[in-house]
């Protein structure tokens, strides 16, 4: 116990003493309604302390649509889906099977049989049923139910089987989604079918069937995870004695608990500076995983220079544009100098590490091999007939995709004026009001970026590139469009990649967006823990983490 | 006698336009700003999607409506729901970091007064000397320096150097949680952790309110040193002192005694005053020390435009301030009788 | 009383530091002269200042990001890349920019509605004078924040950022210049000599202004200098938080303290303790200017010759 305040001097023994005192008072906690006896720690394992920058919106599935909140569903909610430790291929989890369409529209699953809540009563197909249902049904502001987009409604035809009724036909994608946000199966005995149940009160009936319940909750605060010995699913059982995660507002506070021994695993999000200057430090690891998210720079097709809304409107040159800001744009100055190597260039739509991911930007644009060109902007550019100096406004958001964003896009205004093609004009907006302007035709050219909500290729490209899409950019290709309709009912795999990669090749050449960096996951750990594993499920789970 | 109670009256009914103007102006500044759904989902949903959330919501109905209904709500005393978060009534938000805030609040108070009296009776003392103009400067540096900027130097010494005292949050996470446990808990970490009996908690506790205690409570403390110095400086100047000096009373009880009671007058006011720049400071203390109270959750709530949340917090806090003037106006009026109406 | 104030106002500051002695003097002067630097920084910024506030670097690349201090960068260089001391004495600029749109709009706002209301009396004064006491109690910070959001439409570009750092200290301070004014006139109303005036045949309400603010003039200095402090400090504590000026835009000791709080644990210590002792020594040196001012205003705090002789 000592070894978790390692680097303490004067206040480690008073520390220690209390540590042992939490963990007596923890052992005596029965008075509390959630220590009835049914949660009672496995005690195979220390209790491992996580720490995270990440915050909860509420624990309720349907009333959450952000990694903080997903990052402690996943571990004690039930999935009927689920990817085993370091692969992106779906299993059964709660399911017993993988599922099979009866019809073009019906989706049936079969789930495990004799399945039992934390707190004892069953978990049954009318609780998976349920837990879609109400998802429909809440809808909430703030809730992921528009990721069911598919999905009509679901229905227990008995104990064991649950059937999807969609709208789409042969959709490939939905056993996706099930994986993650909206895919969480509630307690229909404690959960309200129409409105988002309160934090508590799911603490308090112990309505949990993952891995780990929850036996105690600060909001925001201090959460306790102790492994539910009610959990059968596709992963083994938590290898600890149980969590506690604690929430940090400031990642510099995080970097100096794991630094001093005060948390034994930091994940998201640590300062590339912190994770530079960690990596030095012996007493701690730092273990990378492949990373969902990725920046970009978005055109719109109407305001930008030569748009189809400005006087001199001319696709022609407007394609020129974008073309020579993609040819300047240094992505590995960027992941350097700013990110530390904690970002990596990118050059695709869909991410390394997705099955069709493909690098259609590095023989289009720049030296062909990842670097910027200056005499090919300037060729394009001239050919195009566009005098330059091109004026460029560009936005960024300084307070939504991380603080270094003013760094990413001041370095990318120097890149694009060092050879006196371009004069940009940066700005940056608070992130309401970024919102609502980028989407109203305010800005010409701006940052955003992406973290997947599903492990798959479709989710880099139906949400940007059809004609309806959430950049509302005004980029319109019915190519395009129908052939990202097409992959999310291809069931033939090879098919489906091949058309991926041809959508990406046919969007490279439009450039609606300018990819630009790709985001790694990075945990760091104490020496002596093992067991952090990031895989492209994009979860960090908790239940193989070993300390000592 | 009337004309004090006369004054206690209409300083009393004062409150109540000076909480309105407060809630109103709040309500309006926080339309303007933007919404939580736009604030949550920017950067996923498309706008016709964003715009249906909002409609349903009823935050694009004419903002008189939505102010008039508000106002029935809080005059019925429903502070109304968060909109964010823990969806949980404002009321519960306010009375779980309120006592956070209070807590800092008090060890803030403590560090002030220990700092400033004493320094600044020293001061009077030694006036027009080095000792004097070194606290004096000392005095406006403590309230010169940014309570962010001490807290990175504060924390960088005793932190990441020294490593004696925790960086950040009010208990370390096993004692959070040993916390909750407490049957009954207040929420004032300190209480409960004595309840506990547990005096490892206590300590814990205590060193997690170390420096945040300091950084805010320095910050008031100059501004107490100066007050005192000051007034000490005008009572020693007065015919009363000089008397008791020709008395042969000693210098030393001069100054902490003779001159030092009437002097505490003006301080109690300004203690008053202090309140509302505690709790403005706060803000920035608790974001700085990650001290769960009223002031961060203030600045998590008006990241997410939880209008809501903050109009509570908002209502709250000039609750708080108006009932403090008041009181402070009382104890001036009932010294001073130049100062009623 | 009233004609000492009144050669007060006519000679500033030069009449006040051959007043004071001793200890008192070196405290003025000391003031004085960390507000002289900050005016000269920010207005030789173009000229002190090695490079630009936003340049990333010069014709031999760039300068690379959280550089230590070097011939080339005496103070080192940011997380962003840009050289500190460059960025400090740019930062001044905005500092004073701040300053100056700050105590100009709450002097100009607060010192008319306090004679408008002084004057005329009646049911204006009394609203004035709750919505005084209301805006008061606001929290400042929280102030600041919604308008710096209001007024630039949630932008960080230079102007933007210091009309909002401006207002907001605008807004809190109206009321202080607001009392201070008001009560004079109030008293000047009552007193014998407006009586006398008109009968000499001036106008009343001039006569009444022209005194009210003579007699101001003793209080008016700590609350001008106050409110010069607290600008800055509210500037810093926008950037701080985020609200404040984008770093291509103008040089803000606020914002580059936010950056450098990852650097502070990974002993990086030249970017943010640089910026931070700016803004301490801007602070010190207009509050040590006010309270000195104050002093020499206040016969009982005034240093007595006679004591330092003896």
């Amino acid at each position: 116990m000592a070894s978790a305040f390692r680097g303490r001097k004067a206040a480690a023994a008073s520390v220690a003493v209390l540590a042992a005192a939490g963990l007596a008072l923890a052992g005596c906690a029965s008075s509390t309604p959630s220590g009835d006896g049914t949660d009672a720690p496995v005690a195979n394992g220390e209790l491992v302390l996580v720490g995270t920058t990440d915050k909860v919106t509420t624990l309720d599935p349907a009333g959450s649509y952000d990694n903080g909140s997903l990052a402690i569903q996943t571990q004690v909610f039930p999935y009927l889906f689920n990817t085993e430790y370091g692969s992106t291929e779906i299993q059964p989890d709660l399911a017993a099977d993988l599922g099979t369409f009866t019809t073009p529209t019906d989706f049936e699953v079969k789930i495990r049989d004799g399945v039992k809540w934390a707190n004892g009563s069953d978990l049954n197909a009318q609780d998976v049923a349920f837990s879609f249902n109400r998802q429909l049904a809440i809808a909430d502001p703030n809730g992921p139910s528009s990721l069911l987009y598919n999905l009509d409604s679901a229905e227990a035809t008995d104990d064991t089987t649950v059937v999807f009724h969609l709208k789409a036909e042969n959709d490939v994608v939905f056993s996706q989604i099930l994986t993650s946000f909206p895919g969480a199966i509630v307690d229909d005995e404690v959960f309200d079918a129409t409105a988002v149940t309160p934090d508590d009160a799911i603490v308090e009936a112990d309505a949990f069937g993952g891995p780990y319940a929850i036996t105690s909750y600060t909001f925001n605060e201090t959460v306790e995870l102790t492994p539910n010995a009610n959990y059968q699913g596709l992963l083994p059982a938590a290898a600890n004695g149980g969590v506690i995660l604690s929430y940090y507002a400031d990642s510099s506070n995080l970097k100096l608990a794991i630094e001093q021994g005060d948390v034994d695993v930091a994940y998201r999000s640590l300062s590339a500076t912190d994770i530079e200057d960690l990596s030095t430090d012996d007493n701690v690891k730092v273990v990378e995983g492949p990373g969902g998210e990725i920046r970009y720079i978005v055109f719109n097709f109407a305001t930008q220079p030569y748009g189809s809304a400005q006087a001199d409107a001319d696709p022609a040159k407007a394609l020129a544009v974008r073309q020579a800001v993609a040819d300047l744009v240094d992505r590995e100055a960027l992941a350097t100098q700013v990110y530390k190597g904690t970002y990596t260039p990118l050059y695709s739509y869909v991410p390394a590490g997705f099955v069709g991911a493909a690098e259609p930007l590095l023989d289009l644009y720049g030296d062909g091999e990842g670097g910027p060109d200056a005499e090919k902007a300037k060729a394009t550019l001239e050919a195009a007939g566009v005098t330059t100096p091109v004026v460029l406004n560009l936005q960024y958001n300084p307070d939504h995709y991380g603080p270094s964003s003013g760094d990413e896009y001041a370095l990318v205004k120097q890149q694009l004026e060092a050879t006196g093609l371009f004069t940009v004009n940066l700005q940056s907006t608070e992130w309401v009001q970024y919102s609502k302007d980028r989407s109203s035709d305010v800005y010409p050219a701006y940052q955003l970026g992406w973290f997947p909500d599903y492990s798959d290729a479709d989710n880099y490209l139906t949400p940007f590139f059809l004609i309806d899409n959430f950049l509302v950019n005004h980029y319109e290709n019915q190519a395009v469009n129908d052939e990202i309709l097409e992959q999310a009912t291809t069931t033939d795999p090879a098919a489906r990649e091949a058309l991926i990669e041809k959508i990406q090749a046919d969007v490279a050449a439009d450039l609606p967006t300018v990819p630009l960096l790709q985001g790694a996951q990075v945990a760091v750990t104490g020496k002596d823990v093992s067991g952090a594993t990031l895989d492209g499920s994009f979860k960090f789970r908790f239940a193989p983490l070993v300390k000592g | 006698m009337k004309g004090l109670w006369r004054y206690v009256l209409v300083r009393f009914l004062l409150i109540f336009p000076t909480i309105f103007i407060l809630v109103s102006l709040v309500f309006l500044f926080m339309r303007v700003t933007g919404d939580p759904i736009t604030a949550a989902l920017g950067g996923k949903l498309p706008p016709d999607q964003l715009q249906e959330l909002i409609h349903q919501a009823g935050y694009d109905r004419p903002l008189w409506i939505q102010y008039f209904e508000y106002l029935g709500q809080v005059f019925t005393g429903n502070f109304g729901t968060t909109l964010t978060g823990n969806r949980e009534p404002v009321v519960d938000v306010l009375l779980r970091y309120g006592g956070a805030t209070l807590e800092l609040a008090v060890y803030a108070l403590i560090v002030a007064l220990l700092v400033g009296i004493p320094l600044g009776m020293l001061a009077a003392k030694l006036r027009d000397r080095w000792g004097d103009a070194a606290l004096r400067v000392f005095a406006i540096l403590c309230y010169a320096t940014p309570v962010f900027f001490a807290g990175l130097v504060l924390k960088l010494v005793f932190s990441v150097w020294l490593q004696v005292l925790p960086p950040s949050g009010r208990a370390s996470p096993r004692g959070v949680i040993a916390l909750d446990r407490v049957d009954g808990a207040t929420g004032i970490y300190l209480i409960d952790a004595i309840r506990s009996g547990n005096p490892a908690l206590v300590g814990d506790v205590l060193s997690h309110a170390v420096l945040p205690a300091i950084a805010l409570g320095l910050l008031t403390g100059g501004i107490f040193l100066r007050l005192v110095r000051t007034n000490v400086i005008s009572t020693l100047g007065t015919g009363y002192v000089d008397a008791a000096r020709s008395r042969g009373v000693s210098e030393f009880r001069l100054t902490t005694k003779h001159a030092y009671r009437p002097a505490l007058v003006p301080i109690i006011t300004v203690i008053g005053l202090q309140v509302a720049m505690l709790l403005g400071g706060a803000v920035l203390t608790e974001t700085t020390f990650e001290w769960r109270g009223l002031g961060y959750e203030l600045a998590e709530f008006l990241a997410a435009r939880d209008f809501v949340a903050v109009q509570g917090i908002v209502a709250l806090l000039a609750v708080i301030v108006a009932l403090t003037n008041f009181v402070v106006d009382l104890i001036a009026a009932a010294i001073d009788p130049r100062v009623r109406y | 009383m009233s004609a000492l104030s009144a050669r007060v106002g006519r000679l500033p500051l030069i009449r006040q530091v051959r007043q004071s002695v001793g200890l008192q003097r070196g405290m003025l002067v000391t003031g004085l002269v960390l507000v002289g630097v900050v005016v000269l920084a920010a207005v030789f910024a173009p000229l002190l200042a090695p490079y630009g506030y936003a340049q990333l670097g010069d014709a031999s690349g760039n300068f690379g990001a959280q550089q230590s201090p070097s011939p080339a960068h005496w103070f080192g260089t940011t997380v962003g890349g840009y050289d500190v001391l460059s960025r400090l004495i740019w930062g001044a600029r905005t500092a004073v920019l701040v300053i100056v749109v700050g105590v100009v709009l709450s002097i100009v706002v607060g010192v008319l509605l306090g004679l408008l209301s002084g004057y005329l009396g009646g049911w204006l004064d009394r609203v004035l004078v709750v919505v005084a006491d209301a805006v008061y109690a606001f929290p400042s910070l929280l102030l600041a924040i919604v308008a710096a959001i209001v007024i630039s439409g949630g932008q960080s570009g230079l102007w933007s950022g210091i009309l909002a750092a401006g207002i907001s200290i605008t807004v809190i301070f109206i009321p202080q210049y607001f009392r201070v004014v008001r009560a004079e006139v109030v008293r000047v109303k009552s007193e014998a000599y407006v009586e006398s005036a008109q009968v000499v045949g001036a106008s009343s309400a001039r006569i009444m202004f022209v005194h009210a603010l003579r007699n101001s003039t003793r209080t008016l200095p700590l609350i001008f200098t106050l409110n010069a402090a607290e600008a800055v400090l509210t500037l810093a504590a926008l950037g701080f938080l985020g609200f404040g000026i984008e770093p291509t835009a103008a040089a803000e000791w606020g914002y580059d303290l936010n950056r450098a709080r990852s650097d502070v644990t990974s002993g990086i210590w030249w970017t943010s303790v640089f910026p931070g002792i700016a803004i301490v020594l801007t602070v010190l040196g207009l509050t040590l200017v006010g309270e000195s001012l104050n002093d020499l205003a206040d016969p009982r705090l005034r240093a007595r010759r006679k004591a330092k002789q003896r």
